[in-house]
């Protein structure tokens, strides 16, 4: 469904992406670790052009994405969900707004729209909470329904970037339930990037360990905690092991 | 770049820009237009409506009370009904307001505004604000009656009449003004003075020269009409000012020290050469040393055979008292002493100056101890007189008694003949020698002669040299003594070097100047003058390279000055709507196209390098930046009708460019955005004009931007 070839990202002289190749197939759940500004960031950025990448390829479905402008760039984008670490909701929007407004302006009936984003409220345990501000929400929270944001538009990939990763320790829980929870239940092809190497190890088909913007070691969860080939690999399982 | 207003922005954007230009426009003309309307009210208030004051006094502050009292007699006795008003007292001077009743403004009264006004206390003179009127300036005598008719035989004009150097053309109504005033335009161009002007030092006969030229003139202007108006009436002050000049140089001059110069036999001396001299210093020049200080430069002035004179330039002898004959030295331009030229006498002139009236303190002093002394005298010889007075007194009667007892022997009376004889000789002797011990070696008659004597016209001649003495005494010698110490200490205390270049700089002055009496005024009726041809000829005519030709014109059309003022605040109005409209620009670029700009900046860093160079070097953001607050702002300053004085549209236009640009550059610091909201819109799938709407505007600076998005966000 998800296949990368030879991307190159540089910003300025930093090198963030050197050559990486990456393939992901429908319905799987693709975790990818590594250690901090190798490039993870970049590439699932790339994955729906939020970055543009200096060179190489994204097939999805077969078809290159990099050429897409305009209609056809906005079209793929809202079949692509995105989670960010930060959440980014609209500050000034209540939170039903906040995940249904896109729907509207993509022109959906407001009904509609209103109706699917209380069906993704529903499905992160926020129901109740449509009226209010994010502001208002704990850090969790604001993330589920950034979850919700996502979900809404029914898309047929997910791209999480560390979702946990600003969250206070004690709130992470609540959203990995979540997010099991929807890899368990849905067929949503799904890129997560984090560090939440147990998590990883229970709901990833395959996880991809970069370095150095480059894929060092992939395969399935067990063969690459319990026999890593790379440093990278080496170093989680010493981390899973404690 | 511009992808981004693709998909629907710019037309948001072309909106903004619009309404922005207009409400600029609109809002700096606006404002602008109240100031100016504002201040004409005042203006209005304060010289009254059209019409109602004609002339403002400009008086001394402190008398102004007496002025308007003088005022009110005159209105009172000669111009009943007359209104008055006092206004604004600026920097000491109070402005009186006079209107005469109408009945008066006539040509004999307004002809004589001068005569009628020169008794108010403290005037500093006044300004004819009479309207409706046209005031013509700086009129030349010459012409002022033809003028004064030809302007009065004019449609629309009431009378015309002279107020000092101008003259007021007074005019049925306001209406007429534009077509009297370009009649008037029309005859004054009719037309122009000629003038040649004499440099310094030329005496100048102007009959004789007017005389020599005319024709010539004539021909050559092809003038209708050509006469000589010479006079002295034109620039009175400056006149009098380069006579001062004239004199203060020639006072210099007297007062700088002598300097002549005796030339070695085979030396050539020529003016404006310098000559080194020891000075009162203890150097001597030496050939083919520098000037050293104590020694003296002297600039040659004239020349006369192996004689010359000249002027101290450089050093001083003013502590020389007595005159100072040295060797003098040719100085070269570098500065240093050259070969020898003969002896140099320098007298100290103002040392003489200072020992002359030295002597004339003493000399006066003097005289004040004489005139006791002489007193002194007077009084004595008075007393002198008396006593002999006295003594020829006793002398005549004793003179009587002998003779009585003379003649009493000669009768005889018992005696013999020759006792007779003998008292007769001894009293002959005694006369004789009585009368030579009063008068020694006088002989005979002497006691007559003494009586001869006339003691009282002595007595007289006597009282009369008392008297002048008396007068003498009765001279404030002290007081002169006072002046006289007073002018010695006010004498300049000037070096011989500073008087020098005082006189160089008088003369350097006087050189590109004219002196009275050294111009020639030749006024043309309908000529073409072209002085490039008819200098060169006048020139020719006369023999006479240095003169100058110049075309005046007989008088100048001159605003009134109310239009004047208007006119002014006309123009303060264009200003302010300029800088009302850069205001106006600067704050819309901040409060509305900052946040533009941000977002445009933002977007643009997440995108592929560019391989264009000249697009990597120039920011497209900093350009079209510019470009919006060049447009934005010509256009306000163009539609408001701003014009500030100088500044050209291009000028204008480049501000407006650089202020962009700035905006783009603080954008973030004006306008911060939320990029991970704006992150967000991009990958719902938003447009970026959804993003601007939806996302950024909303939450941008209040303002034109966000207000007209409030018709297009759904959210
Ligand atoms: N906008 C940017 N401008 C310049 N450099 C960037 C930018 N974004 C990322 N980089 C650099 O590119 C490299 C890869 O960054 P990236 O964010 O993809 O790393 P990451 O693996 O996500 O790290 P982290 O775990 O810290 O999120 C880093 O060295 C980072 O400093
Ligand atoms: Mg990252």
């Amino acid at each position: 469904m998800l296949e990368i070839r030879g991307l190159h990202k540089q910003y300025g002289k930093q090198i963030a992406l050197n050559g990486l190749d990456l393939v992901v197939s429908r319905g799987e759940t693709l975790v990818i670790m590594g250690p901090s500004g190798c490039g993870k960031s970049t590439t699932i950025r790339c994955i729906n052009r939020l970055s543009e990448p200096d060179s190489g390829e994204i097939l999805v479905d077969g078809q290159s994405i990099l050429g897409f402008t305009g209609r056809d760039l906005r079209e793929f984008r809202r079949s692509v969900g995105f989670v960010f670490q930060q959440f980014n909701l609209i500050s000034r929007l209540s939170v039903i707004d906040n995940v249904m407004f896109h729907l509207v302006l993509a022109g959906l009936p407001k009904d509609e729209a209103n109706h699917r984003a209380k069906m993704a409220l529903d499905k992160v345990g926020l129901l109740h909470h449509g009226h209010k501000q994010p502001a208002n929400l704990s850090g969790g929270e604001q993330q589920r329904v950034g979850i919700a944001r996502a979900l809404a538009s029914s898309p047929s990939l997910m791209l999480w970037d560390e979702p946990t990763a600003s969250l206070d320790p004690i709130l992470v829980g609540e959203v990995l339930e979540v997010m099991e929870e929807l890899v368990r239940t849905t067929q949503t092809t799904m890129v997560i990037v984090t560090h939440e190497a147990s998590f990883a190890q229970k709901v990833a088909h395959k996880i991809a360990l970069m370095d150095k913007g480059v894929v060092v070691e992939e395969g399935p969860p067990r063969l690459i905690f319990e026999n890593p080939q790379s440093d990278i690999g080496r170093k989680y399982q010493r981390l899973i092991a404690s | 770049m511009l992808h981004f207003f693709r998909d629907g922005f710019y037309r948001d954007f072309t909106v903004l820009m619009l309404v922005t230009i207009a409400i600029g426009a609109v809002f700096s003309s606006g404002l602008a237009w109240a100031v100016d309307s504002h201040f004409g009210d005042s203006i209005n208030q304060m010289i009254g409506d059209n019409g109602e004051y004609d002339v403002i006094l400009h008086v001394r502050e402190e008398a102004k009370e007496a002025a308007l009292r003088e005022l009110q007699r005159l209105t009172e006795h000669q111009f009943p009904k007359a209104s008055m008003n006092e206004t604004l007292t600026i920097a000491g001077q109070s402005n009186l307001f006079f209107g005469f009743p109408d009945e008066y403004k006539t040509q004999e009264v307004l002809g004589g505004l001068t005569g009628i006004f020169n008794g108010i206390p403290g005037l500093n003179g006044y300004t004819v604000i009479l309207e409706p009127s046209i005031l013509i300036r700086g009129v030349h005598p010459s012409v002022r009656s033809e003028l004064q008719d030809r302007f009065q035989a004019i449609s629309g004009v009431k009378f015309a009449f002279m107020d000092g150097l101008n003259m007021l053309v007074l005019l049925d109504s306001m209406e007429v003004s534009r077509t009297v005033s370009d009649q008037v335009k029309q005859i004054l161009a009719e037309y122009q003075i000629l003038e040649l002007r004499f440099p310094m030092g030329f005496e100048v006969d102007t009959q004789q020269i007017s005389d020599h030229v005319l024709d010539l003139v004539s021909v050559e202007v092809n003038a209708q009409h050509i006469s000589n108006v010479s006079s002295a009436e034109y620039g009175e002050d400056l006149d009098a000012f380069l006579k001062t000049l004239v004199e203060m140089r020639n006072f210099l001059l007297s007062y700088a020290s002598k300097v002549r110069i005796q030339a070695d036999p085979g030396v050539h001396l020529v003016v404006g050469e310098q000559i080194v001299v020891q000075g009162m210093g203890d150097v001597l020049p030496v050939v083919g040393d520098e000037f050293a200080t104590g020694q003296v430069v002297v600039e040659v002035l004239s020349v006369q055979g192996d004689q010359a004179e000249g002027m101290i330039i450089k050093g001083s002898i003013v502590d020389a008292t007595s005159v100072l004959e040295q060797a003098g030295f040719r100085m070269r331009s570098s500065g240093d002493v050259s070969d020898l030229v003969g002896t140099v006498e320098l007298e100290n002139e103002q040392y003489r100056l200072a020992y002359t009236i030295n002597e004339s303190l003493r000399l006066l002093h003097e005289l004040d101890e004489l005139a006791m002394e002489a007193t002194l005298a007077v009084d004595n010889a008075d007393a002198i007189l008396d006593t002999f007075q006295e003594a020829l007194m006793q002398l005549e009667v004793l003179q009587v008694q002998i003779r009585q007892l003379n003649e009493g022997i000669a009768q005889g009376g018992g005696q013999s003949a020759s006792e007779q004889l003998l008292l007769t000789l001894l009293l002959n002797g005694l006369m004789k020698n009585l009368a030579q011990g009063a008068l020694p070696g006088q002989g005979e008659g002497s006691i007559d002669s003494l009586e001869n004597l006339d003691v009282e016209s002595m007595r007289l001649s006597l009282t009369n040299m008392a008297e002048q003495i008396g007068n003498v005494q009765e001279i404030d010698i002290r007081g002169i003594i006072d002046q006289i110490k007073h002018v010695r200490d006010s004498l300049p205390r000037l070096d011989d070097e500073e008087i020098g270049r005082s006189i160089r700089l008088i003369n350097t002055y006087l050189g590109g100047q004219v002196i009275p009496g050294e111009r020639v005024q030749l006024l043309v009726h309908q000529g073409t003058i072209d002085d490039k041809v008819l200098e060169p000829k006048i020139r020719d005519a006369l023999d006479n390279p240095y003169v100058n030709i110049y075309e005046t014109s007989v008088g100048m059309v001159n605003p009134d000055a109310r239009s004047e003022l208007f006119r002014v605040l006309k123009e303060i109005r264009a200003t302010i709507a300029g800088m009302l409209a850069i205001g106006f620009v600067m704050g819309t670029l901040i409060l509305d196209y900052a946040t533009v700009f941000s977002t445009l900046k933002w977007v643009r860093t997440n995108k592929k390098v560019p391989r264009n160079k000249l697009v990597k070097l120039l920011n497209p953001v900093i350009v079209f930046g510019g470009v919006v607050g060049m447009i934005s702002l010509a256009l306000v300053y163009v539609f408001s009708g701003a014009e500030i004085p100088f500044v050209n549209l291009g000028v204008i236009s480049g501000l407006g460019f650089i202020m962009g640009a700035l905006i783009v550059i603080f954008a973030e610091k004006f306008s911060p955005i939320h990029t991970n909201e704006i992150m967000a819109g991009q990958s719902l799938g938003l447009s970026d004009v959804q993003i601007m709407r939806e996302i950024v505007i909303p939450v941008s600076r209040p303002g034109l931007l966000n207000l007209l998005n409030r018709w297009k966000q759904r959210f």
